[in-house]
């Protein structure tokens, strides 16, 4: 009997809940008590799960039911393996940084008590994706992950920006969970059971096994933001940067990855095929597009979709397990890249455009330095993190499916391009406005994160793996490991070590004119194929025409049948005669009457049960 | 037959209760719901439910019907006026004749209920706790074990009964009174 | 001596129920036919004290226990809201409280 670590997850998943209760309801007017509480609270989990990955590498299972409607039984409990301690230790360890970074970035906003109330919901909501242990559990999180995200991105609700950017991840994610749904009530239906650890040891149906797999990869397309739901993340930029960094980079749309990976037993081999190819074709797409976005955060957010494809794509290729290593790596370099840029945008008075930036490596150094590190292992540069896990994923494609491989290194490329260009607008040249001249390095509490994150774990996780990632993720990681030291072969290398000088080439192209885009100005067709948004467009066809036409076809119907006939007729005709009556005979304001309609009723109740 | 103290009491019960009922007076009919609550107080001696009765009698006669005397004389309302609606005086009626002959069939010729005798005294404490006893140890006993939870949330019923009349009978603010 | 049975309690609680009930349709004083509808809860306990004395079982006493504090606070709540209804509408007859009417 190992020894029960489930106290140690109570704490965990319920520290945050206790924190967001306690902000919501005395420290509403109180910023700075609100924002250091949230904080505290952040890194104790942290703590507790590094702890946890620690100290165990027995599965910790705890389960209490709920209720039993009839055969089904509903419950909470937990479910903590190897995936779970990873993933439990990567979004505390990079939640905490980012509530760190938010002290300071939020020093001057009225609102601090909402926006890390929200926080530290939103901390209690990923937090029990991770643990849960069946389907109803994590959607009722996945849900609350939802409304979180919400909530953060309307931060500044003023600005319609941010207001119609959260109402449409809001929407895009139901269309998403809707599947989600109804996966599990063919799940219920058809296996009886919601419980990951009882579906496993499960055969697979009869009928249409790939349907279940198919309903429940729907929730995984809208919360990862997989093609072709992926239009919200780009405009969920409008909320807070360190919102960004911690739901739309490192967490939250990497829970569907994770989710993924924890059901994967339950994916056959169309799922999967299908959600390799729209991995990577997304990851390839967004990659290019990262170089039409003048907007820093956007370009990043383009460069989120991207590495999202090809976690998607690792799954798709039957290795959930270096989609999980990617996720984990991805959360610490691209949180680093998202604080960074938040500490460009606060350091230039909140200018975005990265055309308007320039020259900021002098005047913000430890930004610039943990920035480039960041963007180093973004470009997979051998022996930082992201090169063990991402050219594990490409070395993957090409033993698998060569067609997989070639948009994954198209991926790899565009990587290099868009993160050169970025580095090159941003940190060197001329300053290109007066904001940029007068750019100032931030405090300390968002250095620091951008120093632990950016050095010690984007540069150095690959490096100090052993030493850093403890002993019983150890397995998760080392597998790969030895997969890139002793079995890299030339594809994926060569792939790599191509993408690089590409990269080199693009940060001397987009140096030679200062304020203007080169690619604008030399192709501006392929630069506009890149900005536009097609799928955007798409979508407001399909509304505008196709679902309007439908819509008001079906508002003339209810009109005519329900308006109609049933209102009008059935549903107005008969109340009104017996309303007419009963108004006369039975409201009369006396409550005498109302008692003795009372007893009638009760009487009859009695004598219909009774003489049964 | 019943014996004669039970045939007294349920006489006086009933008794009283038709004088709270039919009283025009609200001060008789208080009278007249002091009387039944005795009665039936009475009634659960002659159960052997000691505690209860006792109960009843501290409770209902003493606190409560002192309680709605106080608002009879606080309120000095006068006595409804005006012409005496008898339709639903006849409505009232014909509810009690219908349901007292209801009471009587289904309690005594309906044959529902058996009509055996009670049986042995019961005993004042028993081992078993859940059998009928006379103590009102035996009440300590279930309530703090068995319906633990149920008494605490009488408790806080009571609590929030006491914070609700506080809060009702406050001034009217200005211009509502 | 003769036996007194269930049914003979039963009956008397029935009956009490019963005259509880006419005096809610009857009377007008609002505060009479608060006391009548304690008069009702009184009848049935009456009759839970009976049935649990003649199946021997103490549930139905220690429920009776329960209905008291609850009938102790309504009467407390019940006469609060009566003493508001009078403060505001000078009148507690039932008769004239018929505003919701139309």
């Amino acid at each position: 009997m190992p020894p029960d670590f489930s106290s140690l997850v109570h704490w965990i998943l319920f520290l945050p809940l206790g924190a967001a209760l306690f902000i919501a309801l005395f420290l509403r007017r109180a910023g700075t008590l609100a924002a250091w509480l949230s904080t505290g609270v952040a890194f104790a989990i942290a703590a507790l799960a590094l702890r946890l990955l620690t100290v165990t590498s027995a599965d910790t299972l705890w389960h209490v039911e709920l209720a039993k409607l009839g055969g089904i039984s509903l419950g909470f409990g937990y479910l903590i393996d190897a995936n779970a301690r990873l993933m439990l230790f990567v979004v505390s360890f990079v939640a905490a940084w980012i509530h760190l970074f938010s002290v300071g970035y939020m020093q001057d906003d009225d609102a601090r008590g909402r926006f890390f109330g929200g926080l530290s919901i939103f901390m209690f909501s990923i937090l029990g994706i991770v643990v849960a242990d069946n389907l109803l559990m994590t959607f009722v999180f996945w849900e609350l992950v939802g409304f979180s995200s919400y909530m953060l991105i309307a931060h500044y609700f003023d600005k319609d920006e941010a207001a119609e950017a959260s109402k449409k991840a809001f929407i895009v994610n139901r269309l998403g969970d809707l599947g989600f749904i109804l996966g599990i009530a063919f799940c219920l239906a058809h296996h009886g059971t919601l419980n990951f650890a009882e579906l496993g040891a499960l055969k697979p149906v009869a009928g249409w096994p790939w349907l279940l797999g198919a309903l429940l990869m729907c929730g995984f397309i809208g919360k990862s933001a997989q093609f072709p739901l992926h239009v919200w993340l780009t405009d969920a930029m409008a909320g807070p940067t360190p919102v960004s960094a911690l739901i739309h980079a490192a967490t939250m749309v990497a829970a569907g990855v994770y989710f993924m990976a924890r059901i994967s037993f339950l994916m056959t081999d169309e799922v999967l095929g299908f959600i390799a190819i729209s991995g990577a074709g997304m990851a390839a797409l967004a990659g290019l597009c990262a170089l039409a976005q003048t907007d820093i955060k956007k370009s990043l957010a383009y460069s989120t979709l991207a590495h999202l494809g090809i976690m998607g794509c690792a799954i798709g290729l039957h290795r959930p397990d270096l989609a999980v290593l990617h996720m984990a790596m991805h959360a610490f370099f691209k949180a680093t890249l998202f604080l960074g840029a938040g500490s460009v945008i606060h350091g230039c008075h909140h200018e975005q455009d990265m055309l308007k930036m320039g020259g900021l490596a002098r005047k913000m150094p430890v930004t610039a330095a943990t920035f480039i590190a960041a963007t180093l292992s973004n470009c997979a540069v051998p022996f930082l993190a992201g090169w063990y896990s991402k050219d594990a994923i490409i070395e993957a494609a090409h033993h698998h499916n060569l067609y997989l491989f070639a948009l994954l290194a198209l991926a790899a490329l565009a990587t290099c391009l868009y993160s050169a260009r970025m580095v090159r607008l941003v940190f060197f040249g001329p300053a290109n406005s007066a904001a940029a001249e007068h750019a100032h390095e931030s405090p300390w509490t968002m250095t620091t994160p951008l120093v632990v994150l950016g050095l010690v774990f984007s540069v150095a996780a690959g490096i100090a793996a052993p030493a850093l990632i403890p002993a019983s993720a150890l397995a998760r990681v080392a597998a790969p490991l030895h997969e890139m030291a002793f079995h890299a072969t030339a594809p994926a290398t060569l792939v790599g070590g191509l993408a690089l000088i590409l990269g080199a080439f693009a940060f001397r192209y987009y140096g030679r004119a200062a304020g203007v885009d080169s690619l604008r100005a030399d192709l501006p067709r392929v630069y506009g194929l890149l900005e536009f948004r097609w799928m955007d467009t798409f979508y407001g066809w399909v509304v505008a025409s196709v679902q309007r036409r439908v819509a008001e076809f079906i508002a003339f119907l209810d009109l005519l049948l329900i308006n109609g006939v049933a209102v009008r007729w059935l549903g107005a005709g008969i109340p009104a005669v017996i309303g007419y009556l009963a108004g006369r005979t039975l409201h009369r304001g006396q409550t005498r009457l109302y008692a003795l309609s009372l007893v009638a009723g009760t009487l009859l109740l009695a004598w219909y049960f009774l003489a049964r | 037959m019943p014996d004669g103290l039970f045939t007294f009491f349920a006489a006086l019960t009933l008794g009283a209760a038709l004088l709270l009922v039919l009283s025009r007076n609200a001060v008789t009919s208080a009278m007249g719901m002091i009387l039944a609550l005795v009665g039936i107080a009475a009634d659960f001696f002659l159960l052997d439910a000691y505690f209860l009765g006792v109960l009843q009698v501290l409770v209902y006669a003493g606190a409560v019907m002192v309680l709605f005397l106080f608002i009879i004389m606080l309120l000095d309302t006068d006595d409804a006026t005006g012409a005496y609606p008898w339709k639903t005086a006849a409505l009232g009626l014909a509810t009690f004749f219908l349901l007292a002959a209801g009471v009587i069939w289904l309690f005594h010729w309906s044959g529902a209920v058996s009509p055996t005798p009670a049986g042995a005294t019961p005993p004042e404490l028993s081992a078993n706790p859940a059998e009928f006893t006379t103590a009102a140890k035996s009440f300590g006993r279930l309530l703090y074990t068995k319906y633990l939870l149920p008494l605490e949330i009488a408790g806080f019923l009571l609590l929030v009964a006491l914070v609700g009349v506080v809060s009702l009978s406050k001034d009217a603010p200005e211009g509502q009174a | 001596m003769e036996s007194t049975t269930l049914v003979h309690h039963l009956l008397l609680a029935g009956l009490l129920f019963a005259v509880g009930l006419t005096g809610v349709l009857l009377r007008r004083n609002l505060l009479v036919v608060t006391m009548c509808l304690e008069l009702m809860l009184a009848a049935s306990t009456l009759a839970m004290v009976a049935f649990s004395r003649f199946n021997h079982k103490m549930d139905g006493a220690i429920f009776v226990f329960f209905v008291i504090t609850v009938a102790a606070a309504e009467v407390a709540v019940g006469l609060a809201l009566i003493v508001a209804l009078y403060r505001r509408r000078g009148t507690i007859q039932s008769d004239a409280l018929n505003t919701l009417r139309d």
